[in-house]
């Protein structure tokens, strides 16, 4: 319910509607001017002061790639442009990703006193800073056009449509998009449905399930059980699916209710095969981004084994970084590139010898184990969390409070774990495609209900 | 033939887009426009809390978000048709296995339980410390200390399956160990324990029942040496039996249990003082208000609710004086107490902003009690700050 979400009562019943009210009623030429116009009032209203941040962002985005397109043809003075924007794009980020944990550790570490402590991370801003980094590059290449509309660069970075979780979308795939876009009433209805199951994604199970796993956050770890330890962890595995994933969801929706198609971000992560696989279908449009503008140029595939090897720790050690600068993330980070790196060079061909299941059940233990560093405050309280998963330092196997989180969120647990299979969403379209106006009628009431009980967690 | 059906299950699912996005729309529109009507309220009875009220446009919190957020709160406070939602909310939360509303647990039989409290440990000291402080500077005058526990704590049992909460008998032991030197700490557990199998709790409210403050008053009676040849015969009567108690409305669960409300009164009522009961509005002759047994708390039956100081003179044969330090728990063991005393003088610190060593100075009090019930006894905030020395 924070201000500046989608699953908030002002944006649900005061933004939406007038927005797309107004949208539907513009002629062609004015529908960016409108979107990007709400957009910025969007941002502002999550994030006052950060909107002149973004806003200094894009223009400078916009000048470095009229700079850069201009000078394409000198490959010195293109590359100088290039690398002058990218330092500050990173720069700039890098101030508001890491700012707070320098000035804090300068001030421990320092005799004077720096008043100065470095601000929050604005909403948005990894994801608006790699979009704009992904336009940039590509005019670099000479692989899109530099734009020369301020408006419609500033409508792809500042979108409110993928502004909250993403997905990251390539400035080469917008483009076309940019200039024109199909709308019609089938797709919009798809957006709708699209968009209902994000929101009760969030606020059904994200949430809810959330409750749980904050629960077992509150205990100390000498007060948690193994039951209790693999319940906290399962909720949180859970959580940040349904969460991310209901986030991309209501971005898909909301793009399509415009005419957008924006590339999809989970592809059932948690059914992969080994945690190579995983992280393929996890965050795609992110782990796109990251291969196309980061590990190919690196060398991608093609290099040498050890190189390879370097790349892919590398890029991890990088993921882990960009969520803070904790030994818990280094840790994560590290733990993922390890795993990856090993299964790359020879844990495949035993994933490979193995039943599908077996597999499958590898990859989301190992997942299991790396959301532990992925949610500890801390590398220390990480391994003391994991112990407690196997035993070490807790309170027994399974006690009476750990019984209690079971019992009481078990129909939850288990209709989540349902969800996370094709088969249903796959199932109910394939019924539905069967039938006539019935069936659409009960479609309706479906949608209407899980819409209804939405309102009804966001308001109480 | 293959063709056509392709061409059913595309028009099909076209339909059904159609709808869905005009479904969509109308309930969006809709919603939008019903939530236009301007019906603010500032309280929930429902859920026993403060609405948020429209914030106040300026600059200044514009620019630090904090109108943003205020403004969201507002708006799902003010959602229409509310008290409904948090009714749906609550069925919908019990289908999927929660016992757990609001810090009240669905038990077993049709008990509510509030939650053991977990200890405000500075503040808790702090109350203490005082108490201490305050015993040494009256030392000829006995100051009592008893705590009741609360259900949950006494009741275990009937808690959901596998609930745990707060270890409150571990946090009374610890009390009793910190407690100043001089201050008499009453076990009221053991005694409402060895009657845990009678109704000394209200299944939806979170205090004690009439029956549980008289075993708890007996035993006050012991240990305070008062004159047990003044306890009369006491006869008890229902004055309702279609209460629903405080934990309903907090938790939302409409267990439809309705349970009745005794009063005690003497058999013969000879034995009894008469009274005069000073609420700081005017006197009147009983510790009752039967008016509110139609309003939404009906334990505010016992003394009217909470008062910050209730004066209670008698015609009882003694010069004795009480102080009466205490929360809604002793609402309803009061009638009890008075027997014994010429005059009890019970103050919430929670209402109260005078200083306690005033009423010492002006009165002559013979006893000190602090009644509390565990829970707001160790998140109280109050108590340190009206016994202090000014």
């Amino acid at each position: 319910m924070v201000a500046g979400l989608f699953d908030s009562v002002v944006f649900l019943f005061t933004f939406l509607p007038v927005v797309l009210f107004l949208y539907y009623l513009m002629p062609g030429q004015l529908k960016n001017v409108l979107l990007l116009l709400v957009s910025l009032v969007f941002y502002a209203w999550g994030e006052p002061a950060a909107v002149f941040v973004l806003a200094g962002m894009i223009l400078f985005n916009y000048a470095c790639g009229l700079h850069i397109a201009g000078v394409l043809k000198n490959r010195r003075r293109a590359r100088a442009g290039l690398m002058f924007c990218v330092i500050v794009d990173l720069g700039v980020l890098g101030f508001f990703l890491f700012g707070r944990t320098v000035f804090g550790g300068l001030n421990m570490i320092l005799p004077v006193h720096i008043p100065f402590q470095g601000f929050a991370l604005p909403m948005g801003m990894s994801f608006y800073t790699l979009q704009l980094l992904s336009y940039i590059i590509d005019v670099y290449r000479g692989k899109v056009k530099a734009q020369k509309n301020p408006a419609d660069l500033a409508l792809y970075a500042a979108m409110f449509i993928k502004m909250p979780g993403g997905p990251v979308a390539l400035y080469s795939e917008m483009e076309k998009q940019l200039r024109a876009r199909q709308i019609s009433p089938g797709k919009v209805g798809e957006g709708v449905m699209y968009f209902v199951r994000g929101l009760s994604k969030k606020v059904l199970f994200a949430d809810n399930i959330g409750l749980l796993f904050a629960e077992v956050m509150a205990m100390d770890a000498g007060q948690r059980s193994v039951l209790s330890a693999w319940l906290g962890c399962a909720a949180f595995a859970f959580k940040i699916y349904y969460n991310l994933s209901g986030y991309t969801d209501m971005a898909l929706g909301l793009g399509k209710m415009t005419g957008f198609e924006l590339p999809g971000n989970f592809d059932y992560p948690y059914l992969a095969g080994s945690t190579t696989e995983f992280w393929y279908k996890w965050h795609m449009s992110l782990g796109g981004w990251f291969r196309e503008y980061v590990y190919h140029p690196l060398g991608g595939g093609d290099a040498e084994e050890l190189k390879q090897v370097r790349n892919i720790l590398l890029i991890w050690l990088m993921a882990g970084l960009a969520h803070g600068l904790s030994g818990n993330y280094v840790v994560w980070g590290l733990y993922c590139g390890i795993l990856m790196v090993a299964e790359k060079l020879f844990l495949w061909r035993m994933l490979d010898r193995m039943p599908g299941f077996l597999g499958r059940i590898y990859s989301i233990v190992m997942v299991m184990i790396g959301w532990v560093f992925f949610f500890s405050p801390g590398a220390g309280g990480g391994f003391a969390y994991l112990g407690n998963m196997f035993g070490i330092g807790a309170a027994g196997l399974a006690d009476d409070r750990g019984m209690y989180l079971l019992v009481t969120n078990l129909g939850l647990l288990i209709i989540m774990a349902v969800g996370l299979l094709p088969l249903v969403h796959k199932g109910y379209e394939s019924i539905m495609d069967r039938g006539g106006r019935g069936l659409a009628l009960v479609n309706c009431v479906i949608y209407g209900v899980m819409f209804g009980l939405c309102v009804v967690y966001i308001v109480c | 033939m293959k063709q056509k059906r392709q061409k059913d299950f595309k028009s099909g699912r076209a339909y059904r887009r159609k709808t869905a996005a005009l479904s969509f729309f109308g309930l969006l529109v809709l919603i939008s426009l019903l939530e236009l009507i301007p019906l603010e309220k500032e309280f929930s009875e429902k859920e026993n809390r403060p609405l948020a009220a429209r914030p106040k446009l300026t600059l200044e919190n514009v620019a630090d978000g904090s109108f943003m957020e205020q403004y969201e709160e507002f708006r799902s406070d003010q959602f229409l048709g509310r008290n409904l939602w948090v009714s749906v909310k609550n069925r919908v939360d019990l289908i999927i296995g929660k016992r757990e509303s609001n810090g009240v647990f669905k038990g077993k039989d049709g008990y509510l339980l509030e939650a053991v409290a977990a200890a405000d440990q500075a503040k808790l000291e702090e109350n203490l410390n005082a108490m201490g402080e305050f015993k040494a500077r009256y030392e000829k005058i006995p100051v009592y200390l008893a705590l009741a526990p609360n259900a949950a704590n006494i009741l275990a049992d009937k808690l959901p399956r596998f609930a745990v909460t707060e270890d409150q008998s571990g946090m009374f032991r610890s009390i009793w160990q910190e407690l100043g030197e001089g201050i008499t700490w009453v076990d009221l557990s053991k005694t409402l324990s060895s009657h845990k199998k009678e109704e000394i709790y209200y299944r939806t409210d979170s205090h004690w029942t009439t029956l549980g403050a008289y075993y708890a008053s007996q035993q006050l009676v012991e240990a305070m040496g008062l004159d047990g040849t003044k306890t009369p015969k006491w006869e008890k009567y229902a004055v309702t039996n279609i209460f629903t108690g405080d934990l309903s409305l907090r938790s939302g669960y409409q267990t439809g249990y309705q349970e009745s409300i005794y009063i005690y009164a003497a058999e013969n009522e000879k034995e009894m003082p008469k009274i005069v009961v000073d609420y700081g509005e005017g006197k009147i002759s009983t510790l009752y208000d039967r008016m509110k047994l139609k309003e939404r708390d009906a334990y505010e039956l016992f003394l009217g609710g909470s008062h910050e100081m209730v004066n209670i003179r008698t015609t009882a044969d003694t010069t004795d004086r009480l102080l009466l330090v205490k929360d809604s728990y002793a609402n309803c063991l009061i009638p009890f107490l008075v027997p014994y005393f010429r005059e009890i003088i019970a103050v919430d610190p929670e209402y109260y902003e005078g200083n306690l060593n005033d009423i010492m100075k002006e009165k002559k009090i013979s006893s000190v009690l602090f009644l509390y019930n565990g829970n707001t006894f160790v998140q109280d905030q109050k108590i340190s700050g009206v016994l202090q020395d000014e």
